[in-house]
C-alpha cells in the first residue's frame, strides 16, 4: 500500500506509513498544507551545470520555450523576426549603450538567411549586440561590435565571416574570433558559475525542476570559489545539495591531490572530492569518437580531448587513490577506450563500490553495457538528446539504425547496470521529468518515436531520476527514496507521475520541492 | 597605446619534447621578456639561481622572463595578459599534447592587440611514423604538423633528413632538427636578427638574418599581395610598414601565415627577415622585397 503520510525531525524522515506513523515517537504536529499533492523523492539531477543558472544574466534567444529562474516564460523564437522582435523588447529594458548579450540562439530550426549584422542592427544601430548560439561555438554580433573588437576587411582571422563584399558578417566562429569581441563586452559565460548571484538562480533553477540534489560537472574550484559555495550552500534558505566535480584539466597527481584536498571541506549541502574527466567530443558536431562504420555522412572520426593513454594515466592515478570519477564519453570508441581503462586500473587495484560513472553513453550498445554491469561501472544517460537531437542525428550523423538504439537505457537496465537520467543544462533545460519523459516515449521534436525497442518503463525512469541518480553519487543511503533515516528532500507534485498517461509524464505540474523538512513552493 | 603582443604556440604530442623546448627558451640569453603559459606547471625545470621568485602557479626568473600555469580557461588567461599595464615582450603558450595548436594561434589573428607569432610543433623523430599511423591518435597527430609554421625535430642523435623533408611537404613549414640549432630566441621570436652572426662566419647555423629600412609605402591589396609571394625559405618576415601620413602597417609572417594589422600613426618601413641558409640568400629576399 502507498504511504499517505511522511513524519520529519531536524530535517530528517522519522517514519512513513498513514497519519499514526509517526505515533510512537511522542507528540506529532499534522501538517496537511500537501494533502492535494503528490510527493515524491526530490529529484536527482545527475549531469547539469552551474552555468545553467548563469545563462539568465543575458537574453535568451532559443527555439524552445524556457523558464528562467524566477519562473517567467521566455517564449521560444521560432523565425529570424521574432528573435529580432524579442530581443529588441529585452533591449529596452537596458540603459543606454549597455551591451545586448543574448544566448541559445540554434540556426538549425531557423530555415530562413543566416542571421547577420543587418538583422542585429536592426535592433540597435549604437548599442554593441552579441548572440551566442545554443553550441556556444558560434556567435553573431552587429556592426557596433564588429567596430569595437576592430573587425573590418583587413581582418583576416579564420573564424571572422566575410560576405561577398568582403566586409565581415557578423558571424563569428570559435572561441579565437570570438575572443574579441567577448573581451571588450566584458561576456564571460563560463566563469558564469562561482558568484553569489548565480549559485542562487543555480538554486531557483533547480527549485522548478523538482530537483533537491544537483550536480555540476566539470567545476573549476579555486580556494575563493570553495569559500563562495560554502557560504552560499550552507545559508538556511538555499534549499539545494550541489555535489560538483572536479574538472581534471591538469595532470593526474595534482588533479588527485586537489580532489582530496575537496573532500575534506564537504558539508551537507556541499559534497566535494569526485574528479570529472574528459574523452571525446559530441556527436552532432561530428567530434565525438564513434567505433566503425563511423559518420554516415563519411565525415572523419572525431577529436579526443584527452588523448587515450592520458585517459589511463588520469583514471590509474584516480582510481588508485580511491577517487570517484565522471568520465564524459559521447561516442563508443571513448566509452570502449575508458572502459579499458578502468579495467586495467580495476585489475591493478580493486576495488568494488568504486561506481565510477560514464556520462552521456549515447552510443554505448548492449555490448558495452555489459561490460560496464561487470565491473560494476555506472552509466547516466542523455535522454534529453533523443527529443532534441534525434531527428539530427537520423538524417546527418548517424543514420536510422544507429539513431534508434542511441541512448539505450533498455539496454543498459536490461545489463544490469545501473543508470541515471541527465539534462546536461544548460545544454538542454533541468527538468528530471521531462529526462525521464524521453527516456519513456523516446519520442524526437519531429513527433516521430525513435527505437521503439529502446523505450523503459514509467517506474524504471522515476527510479532512475532518483535512486538511480542517488547511486551515481553515492549518495544512496542519505537521498533518493523516502524511507525512514533519510533527508527529508521531496518534490511536490500536482498529479501521480504513475497514474498519468506516459505520454503526459513531462506535464506533470511541479509545484515544488520540500528539501530538509522545509517546505519551498514555488 | 600598448605595443601589441606576439603570440607563439608551442604544439607537439605527449612526451614530444615541448616542456624540455620550453625550459631551453627560458634559460637562454636573449634579452627578451618572455610569459610562457604552461600546462603542467611541475615539469618546468628551471636552474635554481635563475629563479627570481617562485609561487604556487608562476615562477619569474632573474633575466624577466614569467612562467606561470594557465589555469581554467586559456582565453581568459590571455586577456590578463593583454590587461597588464606592462605586457611581456612576446607570449608563448604551451598547448596540450592533444590539442588542436591553430584553435588557439588564430585568436592572434582576431585579436587587434595580439600579433600572430606562429605554431610551433615539436615532433619527435623517434615516435612520430608511428604515432602519425595510429588507429586512435593519428589524425590529431598529423593535424598539429599541418598547423605549424615552423617544426623542431626533438630525441634524434643526428638530423634525418627523410624525415625532415617528409613533415616539410605536409606542413608547407620550416622544418630543423633540434641538435642542429644553438640559438632558440631568433627562429621563435624572430628576435636579435641584427645580432645574428654575419653569413660568411656562422657556418653552422642554419639560418640567416635580413634587414631593410626604407621610404617605400604600400596599400593594403599591394603588400598583402608581395608578402604572399614571399619566397620559401624567407621563413619569418616582420615589421613595420609605410601607408601614408596617418596610418600604416605592422605585417608578421611566420611559415606560411600572412598577417597585416593596421596602425593608427604613420610608419617608417622597416623589416627583418630569417631565411632558411640551405634555401635562400639575403640577395634572392633583397630581390624579392625591392629597393
Amino acid at each position: 500500500m502507498e504511504a499517505t503520510h511522511v513524519a520529519v525531525r531536524g530535517g530528517e524522515i522519522l517514519a512513513v506509513g498513514d497519519a499514526t506513523c509517526a505515533d510512537q515517537w511522542g507528540e506529532v504536529r499534522h501538517d496537511d498544507s500537501l494533502q492535494d499533492t503528490v510527493l515524491m523523492p526530490g529529484f536527482i539531477e545527475g549531469h547539469a551545470h552551474m552555468m545553467a543558472g548563469g545563462m539568465w544574466e543575458y537574453a535568451y534567444a532559443g527555439f524552445h520555450d524556457r523558464i528562467d529562474p524566477d519562473g517567467k516564460l521566455w517564449s521560444g523564437l521560432t523565425d529570424i523576426d521574432a528573435v529580432i522582435g524579442g530581443l529588441s523588447d529585452f533591449a529596452d529594458t537596458l540603459e543606454e549603450g549597455q551591451p545586448l548579450v543574448g544566448w541559445g540562439f540554434d540556426p538549425i530550426f531557423l530555415t530562413s538567411e543566416r542571421m547577420n549584422k543587418k538583422h542585429l542592427d536592426q535592433i540597435s544601430t549604437t548599442r554593441p549586440i552579441a548572440i551566442m548560439f545554443s553550441n556556444f561555438h558560434l556567435m553573431c554580433v552587429n556592426s557596433v561590435a564588429l567596430e569595437i573588437a576592430g573587425f573590418d576587411q583587413t581582418t583576416n582571422a579564420e573564424g571572422v565571416i566575410k560576405g561577398t563584399d568582403g566586409q565581415p558578417t557578423g558571424e563569428l566562429q570559435e572561441m579565437a574570433a570570438m575572443f574579441p569581441v567577448m573581451r571588450r563586452l566584458g561576456i564571460d559565460f563560463r566563469g558564469l558559475s562561482q558568484k553569489e548571484s548565480v549559485i542562487r538562480a543555480y538554486g531557483d533553477v533547480a527549485r522548478r525542476a523538482g530537483v533537491t540534489t544537483v550536480t555540476d560537472l566539470y567545476s573549476q574550484m579555486e580556494t575563493e570559489d570553495v569559500s563562495t559555495m560554502l557560504r552560499v550552500t550552507g545559508s538556511d534558505d538555499f534549499a539545494l545539495r550541489i555535489v560538483p566535480a572536479l574538472g581534471a584539466a591538469e595532470g593526474p597527481k595534482t588533479i588527485a591531490d586537489k580532489a582530496e584536498a575537496l573532500a575534506k571541506l564537504s558539508t551537507d549541502k556541499l559534497r566535494l572530492g569526485a574528479v570529472k574527466l574528459m574523452t571525446d567530443g559530441s556527436i552532432q558536431g561530428w567530434t565525438a569518437r564513434v567505433k566503425s562504420p563511423g559518420y554516415v555522412g563519411g565525415q572523419p572520426n572525431g577529436i579526443w580531448n584527452t588523448p587515450p593513454e592520458t585517459i589511463f594515466a588520469l583514471v590509474e592515478e584516480l582510481h588508485s587513490r580511491g577517487i570517484q570519477m565522471h568520465i564524459h564519453v559521447n561516442g563508443d570508441e571513448a566509452a570502449e577506450v575508458t572502459l579499458n581503462a578502468i579495467e586495467a586500473a580495476l585489475r591493478k587495484y580493486p576495488w568494488t563500490g568504486h561506481r565510477h560513472v560514464l556520462q552521456h553513453c549515447q552510443l554505448m550498445g548492449r555490448d558495452l553495457f555489459t561490460r560496464a554491469a561487470d565491473m560494476g561501472v555506472c552509466c547516466n544517460i542523455f535522454a534529453n538528446h533523443i527529443y532534441y537531437f534525434g531527428d539530427q542525428h537520423v538524417a546527418l550523423t548517424l543514420g536510422l539504425d544507429r539513431a534508434e538504439r542511441m541512448d539505450g537505457a533498455r539496454s543498459a537496465i536490461d545489463a544490469g547496470v545501473n543508470i541515471a537520467l541527465h539534462s546536461d543544462a544548460p545544454v538542454t533545460p533541468m527538468a528530471p521529468l521531462f529526462t525521464a519523459w524521453c527516456a519513456v516515449n523516446r519520442q524526437t521534436m519531429s513527433g516521430r518515436t525513435l527505437g521503439v525497442a529502446q523505450c523503459i518503463d514509467v517506474e524504471e525512469a522515476l527510479f532512475a531520476i532518483t535512486m538511480g541518480a542517488a547511486y551515481t553519487l553515492k549518495l544512496d543511503s542519505e537521498i533518493g527514496s523516502i524511507e525512514t533515516g533519510k533527508r527529508a528532500d521531496f518534490v511536490v507534485l500536482g498529479d501521480d507521475p504513475l497514474a498519468v498517461d506516459p505520454m503526459a509524464l513531462k506535464d506533470v505540474p511541479i509545484m515544488g520541492t520540500v528539501f530538509g523538512g522545509r517546505v519551498h513552493l514555488l | 597605446m600598448k605595443p601589441r603582443l606576439p603570440l607563439i604556440v608551442i604544439s607537439g604530442y605527449l612526451g614530444a619534447g615541448k616542456t624540455t623546448l620550453i625550459n631551453r627558451v627560458l634559460a637562454e640569453d636573449h634579452g627578451l621578456k618572455l610569459m610562457v603559459m604552461v600546462n603542467d606547471f611541475g615539469a618546468i625545470n628551471i636552474d635554481a639561481a635563475l629563479i627570481a621568485e617562485a609561487s604556487e602557479d608562476t615562477m619569474t626568473l632573474t633575466n624577466g622572463c614569467v612562467c606561470c600555469t594557465m589555469g581554467a580557461d586559456l582565453f581568459m588567461a590571455i586577456g590578463d595578459v593583454l590587461d597588464r599595464e606592462q605586457r611581456p615582450d612576446h607570449l608563448v603558450i604551451e598547448a596540450s599534447g592533444i590539442a588542436d595548436p591553430a584553435r588557439i594561434a588564430q585568436v592572434a589573428q582576431a585579436e587587434p592587440d595580439l600579433v600572430y607569432g606562429g605554431i610551433v610543433t615539436v615532433v619527435d623523430g623517434l615516435s612520430f611514423e608511428m604515432l602519425a599511423r595510429d588507429d586512435q591518435i593519428g589524425a590529431q597527430v598529423a593535424g598539429q604538423v599541418s598547423a605549424a609554421d615552423l617544426i623542431l625535430i626533438s630525441k634524434m642523435a643526428r638530423p634525418n633528413p627523410t624525415l625532415s623533408m617528409r613533415l616539410c611537404v605536409q606542413a608547407r613549414a620550416a622544418v630543423f632538427d633540434l641538435t642542429e640549432v644553438e640559438a632558440l630566441a631568433p627562429l621563435l621570436f624572430g628576435s636579435g636578427i641584427q645580432d645574428l652572426p654575419d653569413i660568411s662566419t656562422m657556418r653552422h647555423a642554419p639560418y640567416l638574418g635580413w634587414s631593410s629600412v626604407s621610404d617605400r609605402a604600400f596599400a593594403y591589396a599591394d603588400l598583402l599581395a608581395l608578402l604572399k609571394a614571399r619566397p620559401e625559405g624567407l621563413f619569418r618576415f616582420k615589421g613595420f610598414v609605410a601607408h601614408n601620413d596617418t596610418s600604416g602597417w605592422e605585417v608578421q609572417c611566420v611559415g606560411p601565415t600572412v598577417n597585416i594589422k593596421p596602425l593608427k600613426t604613420a610608419q617608417k618601413t622597416r623589416v627583418v627577415g630569417i631565411g632558411l641558409r640551405s634555401e635562400i640568400t639575403a640577395k634572392q629576399i633583397d630581390r624579392w622585397w625591392g629597393g
